[in-house]
């Protein structure tokens, strides 16, 4: 990121975050901005494995917000990453039907960091 | 600039709907007392004409939340705030906050912290627009006029750059080539 890293109040991680995205770090600060607890990609969550046991495949969601006790996974505009997610966030819901998860856009985001002038 | 584009509620369409939000409340809270609590400033027209459709005794207070100023940045405290508080206490009172808009519910889950610890009697929301595709926090909003999509709104209390808001009903506001990103 190029960005000027706003002072983080409200994460709870351990180790600095790294966000992949300007869509990450948007939602960042707009957690921060509203006083919610927030840790970047804290837990990783197996979906599949093969006969042997061998982890085929999983999913790192973005955010956690431990006081809604919420994942949030955020993504980019191109239809083939909207795809791919949501398909892991649907597998991740039969999976682990007790974690809550909600998929934001990034248009979402962008839209809402504007309303708040973030 | 911008201009304002087809309407999108008529003032009758809002007023139709108000009194039945009224209506509803004042059946919801028979023989209690209210406290309306709108947050500037986008809410004012709708808690004025809201409270005149409630037929309980009620009273109205305001509060002002923070948007990120300039000031903000330069101090790097960023987080929002109430700018102006309730001018009165909620303990045991029945509290209904009044928004013009929901959508994520990131600040109306604060307004909700905000207002529970001062141990109201009960805390519920009343809101003209919502949209829930775009809501992050859970939160139960009894009261919801409409459920609208993502354009950007004009009127009746929704402003750009502080205009528009007092036209009497919602429209669409549409983008000009010198500004196509209204949001």
């Amino acid at each position: 990121m190029t960005d000027q890293p706003p002072i983080f109040s409200y994460f709870r991680g351990t180790k600095e975050p790294a966000f992949a995205t300007r869509t990450e770090f948007e939602a960042a600060k707009l957690f921060d901005y509203h006083r919610i607890a927030w840790e970047y990609e804290p837990r990783t969550f197996i979906l599949e494995r093969d006969d042997k046991g061998n982890i085929q495949e999983a999913f790192t969601p973005d955010f956690y917000l431990p006081d809604l006790e919420l994942f949030v996974e955020v993504t980019e505009m191109k239809q083939s990453l909207v795809t791919a997610k949501n398909r892991k966030v649907r597998k991740l819901r039969e999976k682990y039907p007790e974690v809550r998860i909600k998929l934001l856009y990034r248009k979402d985001f962008v839209r809402l960091a504007r309303k708040y002038g973030l | 600039m911008p201009e304002v584009g087809a309407t999108f509620l008529t003032a009758a369409d809002i007023a139709r709907r108000t009194a039945e939000l009224g209506a509803e409340i004042s059946r919801d809270y028979a023989g209690q007392e209210i406290l309306l609590v709108g947050t500037l400033k986008g809410s004012v027209f709708f808690v004025a004409d809201l409270a005149r459709a409630i037929t309980v005794p009620l009273e109205i207070d305001f509060l002002s939340l923070s948007s990120y100023t300039k000031e903000h940045k330069e101090t790097g405290n960023k987080a929002i705030r109430f700018l102006k508080d309730l001018d009165q206490p909620v303990k045991d009172k029945n509290v209904i906050v009044v928004q013009d808009m929901i959508d994520s519910g990131l600040t109306l889950h604060y307004v909700y912290r905000s207002l529970n610890i001062r141990r109201p009697r009960t805390l519920e929301a009343c809101v003209l627009f919502d949209r829930p595709q775009l809501r992050l926090v859970d939160l139960d909003v009894k009261y919801v006029g409409f459920e609208v999509p993502d354009d950007f709104f004009v009127g009746y209390g929704f402003d750009y750059r502080q205009l528009y808001r007092n036209l009497p009903y919602v429209a669409y506001l549409n983008s000009s080539p010198n500004e196509p990103e209204l949001f």
